[in-house]
């Protein structure tokens, strides 16, 4: 029994009457709204499909998307002005973005039939693009010389070709470049490497780098897949042969081993610095964090770099022979195969690399330009010290290059992050080298698929 | 007797008070209001259609095809349930995303409400400057899943971020947190668990609500303070915490843009920070698996409604609802 509690009882229950039961209602009722809160992905797309303009004077808005920082963008509008100076019926609406989530960006635009009528690609995704026909088969304006590439590097308008059709102009030229920390160096008496040196040379320099300054020689490229395509490509491999890998578990045993040795020698980073260096933003390469003596990055990159550092950088090419780089096309320009106005766009295109005014503006930030004759005039021109450096290794080794690769297929996204996955279980040492390759082919086969 | 069970003579039946309210007014009059509300209610139904319903159902349709986003959805074919075949037999990522997804979930849900419930029940006496400390606990979670926050995150507990000097300073060496595999989930669930503000506001309320009486009597009968907790407080609060945690539940399963941001979208290291819906992200956006990632959003979906099922299903053992109308 309790004997005190039955006279307290009438006033709360009476009150709690309507409030807990409107409260539980309530409660009811939010949870009611939240449990059936949308979880969709998923979007509407409808495809335009319509020729090109008829009237060459009738006002065009041509829709442009690229990706890079505030000085591109600059570059970019302007020469775009000009384009529109002498060819006032046409106008841009212009889009642009940092590298991160460009690709989402670009793929959600297309998929919500509002793709941009011209756009800027590398050759992580072209394939990908031109595989599900996305791109517009530039071939004919090439034969009818409306887009001229008689000036460009025959291997590199050919870096644009996929399945036999040229799906991307390049709208620059790169390669490969091993950044090193020169003040670093020289503050330690150090000698600065070389292009030339072999694999081990490297990294008994960079282990010797270790020694001496307390910094992480070089940084582990293992996740990287530019370097291993390098390193492949001296070894008589490649990364792909037709619809195929182009190696073997074998081979890649062979890279993580390599890495393995670096890192027991002490002469790169310990692996959670590895992986803040593997991200792909400029600002966290471990040359300009101080974190390494070394960046596998591309060369035009050298500029946004040294923007990053106080310390001088220089750049040679990946070790080993330099003629397994080629002249790649840092990124290329495309049209959508959907354009309303594929002609003109095609004549923007043809501007951006061939008029004289308009490259000069643009000058080296999206590589060396691929016009030849203008890259002479541009690379003359050029005060940027680091833009300088960039400009002298590709000068040095275009006598070397090799013959271009094939474009990376469709899938080639999917083998990057696998690649980079099955590294760092390597370098956190979660697994052998022999497991994570093994691992890694796993994947690749299932993404290429 | 418990008190609960005494029929009160004063509550008229609740299934009486239905009956009367639709005796209440003319048909037409019924209908003109209805007619009102749809009207009130349109802005509302037209986005819940063309944002959510629509697309929603329109993924379902997706997730038996092999849309992959940039194919025109005219070319779109139907591959009938081989996207579900793949999750269940053929991805093993898309079963370590599983796994991480419900660790975060069974380790970071349960502790984020018992550090809500414990700062409700500190915030729930009369100090003074209570209001402030109230709006100080609860600013976390104002910050939601803001992207700044993660960024804030991962320099706080990096190698060589504050959390780390913090550590020196009582001479241990810490981890690089969010660059190791065996910690970076950790780090995205303390995150989680410090955001505990809105919870913790839910359960304040309900506390408000626990009539004072209740707590009188309990003293006079000799209970102690843990047994007026545990015999009171729990009780009278166990519609809020099956509120706070069913909603909280989902919400752990939706981690994403933490894990986002610490990863650089590509839930590392190794794949630790992995989460379902980022999985799903990359799957449909990076991988332009569409159809597959649609696929896989629906058995998230499903596995949710579930899960609620089940909350609402035990919720009858645990949870008390002061008026009795669930007995």
């Amino acid at each position: 029994m309790h004997p005190a509690t039955p006279p307290t009882t009438n006033a709360p229950v009476g009150r709690s009457h309507r409030t807990p039961l409107s409260r539980r209602r309530l409660l009811r009722g939010l949870l009611a709204v939240t449990v059936a809160a949308p979880l969709m992905f998923g979007a509407a797309a409808c495809g335009e499909d319509d020729g090109g303009a008829a009237d060459p004077n009738a006002p065009v808005k041509l829709s442009i998307f690229w990706w890079g920082g505030d000085a591109r963008a600059k570059l970019t509008e302007d020469a775009l002005a000009l384009y529109t100076s002498k060819h006032p019926n046409v106008t841009f609406e212009k889009t642009w973005q940092a590298n991160q989530g460009y690709f989402d960006k670009l793929a959600t635009l297309t998929a919500g039939g509002n793709p941009p009528d011209l756009f800027q690609i590398d050759d992580n995704y072209l394939a990908e693009y031109a595989a599900r026909s996305t791109t517009l088969d530039l071939t004919s304006y090439q034969k009818s010389g409306k887009l001229d590439t008689s000036k460009f590097p025959e291997s590199l308008w050919q870096y644009g070709v996929v399945d036999g059709k040229l799906v991307g102009l390049a709208a620059g030229e790169n390669t490969q470049g091993l950044v090193y920390n020169k003040t670093l160096l020289t503050k330690h008496n150090l000698p600065e490497p070389t292009t030339g040196m072999t694999w081990e040379q490297h990294i008994a320099w960079a282990e010797e780098v270790s020694k001496k300054t307390g910094v992480p020689g070089t940084q582990d490229p293992s996740a990287d897949y530019k370097a291993l395509w390098v390193w492949l490509r001296q070894q008589g491999k490649d990364l792909y042969k037709g619809k195929e890998l182009g190696f073997t578990a074998e081979d890649v045993t062979k890279w993580f081993e390599l890495w393995k040795s670096a890192r027991d020698r002490k002469a790169t980073p310990t692996a959670d610095v590895i992986h803040e260096g593997n991200a792909t933003d400029i600002t966290k390469q471990l040359v300009v964090t101080g974190k390494a003596g070394t960046s596998w990055v591309w060369a035009n990159q050298m500029p946004d770099l040294k923007k990053n550092t106080k310390d001088e950088l220089g750049v040679i090419a990946y070790p080993g022979d330099p003629s397994a780089q080629w002249a790649r096309a840092s990124m290329y320009w495309s049209v959508f195969k959907g354009s309303k106005n594929k002609d003109v766009a095609v004549d923007v295109i043809n501007f951006l690399n061939n008029d004289l005014e308009a490259v000069k503006l643009l000058g080296t930030d999206r590589g060396l330009p691929s016009n030849q004759d203008l890259r002479r005039v541009v690379n003359d021109g050029t005060t940027d010290p680091a833009m300088q450096q960039s400009i002298a290794v590709e000068a040095e080794l275009t006598q070397k290059f090799g013959k271009s690769p094939q474009v990376p297929i469709k899938g080639h996204s999917k083998v990057r992050t696998e690649l980079t996955k099955a590294a760092e279980n390597a370098q956190y040492g979660r697994a052998t080298p022999a497991q994570a390759a093994a691992q890694f082919i796993e994947a690749c086969k299932s993404a290429i698929a | 007797m418990a008190l609960t069970t005494a029929p009160d003579p004063t509550r008229p039946d609740p299934g009486s008070v239905r009956a009367h309210a639709d005796r209440r007014g003319s048909g037409r009059v019924r209908h003109s209001e209805g007619l009102a509300g749809y009207v009130f209610l349109s802005p509302w139904l037209i986005g819940l259609m063309g944002v959510t319903a629509i697309p929603m159902l329109l993924s379902l349709y997706l997730s038996f095809t092999n849309y992959d986003i940039l194919t025109p959805f005219s070319e779109v074919e139907w591959v009938g349930l081989a996207n579900y075949e793949r999750m269940f037999t053929a991805d093993p990522s898309y079963w370590h995303a599983v796994r991480v997804t419900l660790t975060f979930a069974l380790i970071a849900v349960p502790l984020k409400l018992a550090a809500a419930l414990g700062v409700a029940l500190l915030l729930n006496r009369a100090w003074r400057g209570v209001g402030l400390f109230r709006g100080l606990f609860y600013l976390p979670s104002l910050l939601g899943g803001s992207v700044a926050l993660a960024i804030v995150w991962v320099n706080m507990f990096n190698r060589d971020g504050a959390f780390n000097s913090l550590l020196s300073i009582f001479g241990i060496t810490g981890k690089p947190w969010v660059n190791d595999p065996d910690w970076a989930l950790e780090t995205l669930m303390v995150l989680a668990i410090w955001q505990f503000g809105a919870p913790m506001v839910i359960f304040l309320a309900g506390l408000k609500q626990v009539p004072t009486e209740l707590y009188e009597a309990a003293s006079v009968d000799g209970a102690g303070r843990f047994r007026q907790f545990r015999n009171v407080t729990l009780p009278m609060l166990s519609p809020v915490i099956f509120f706070n945690l069913v909603l909280e539940t989902i919400n752990g399963f939706q981690g994403f843009t933490a894990a986002f941001v610490l990863s650089n979208g590509l839930g590392g290291p190794v794949d630790s920070t992995l989460m379902y819906t980022l999985n799903l992200y990359i799957t449909g956006f990076t991988d332009l698996e569409m159809g597959y990632a649609s696929a896989m959003a629906w058995v998230f979906l499903l596995a949710i409604a579930v899960l609620t099922a089940i909350f609402f299903s035990t919720g009858r053992f645990w949870v008390h609802y002061s008026d009795g109308e669930d007995r």
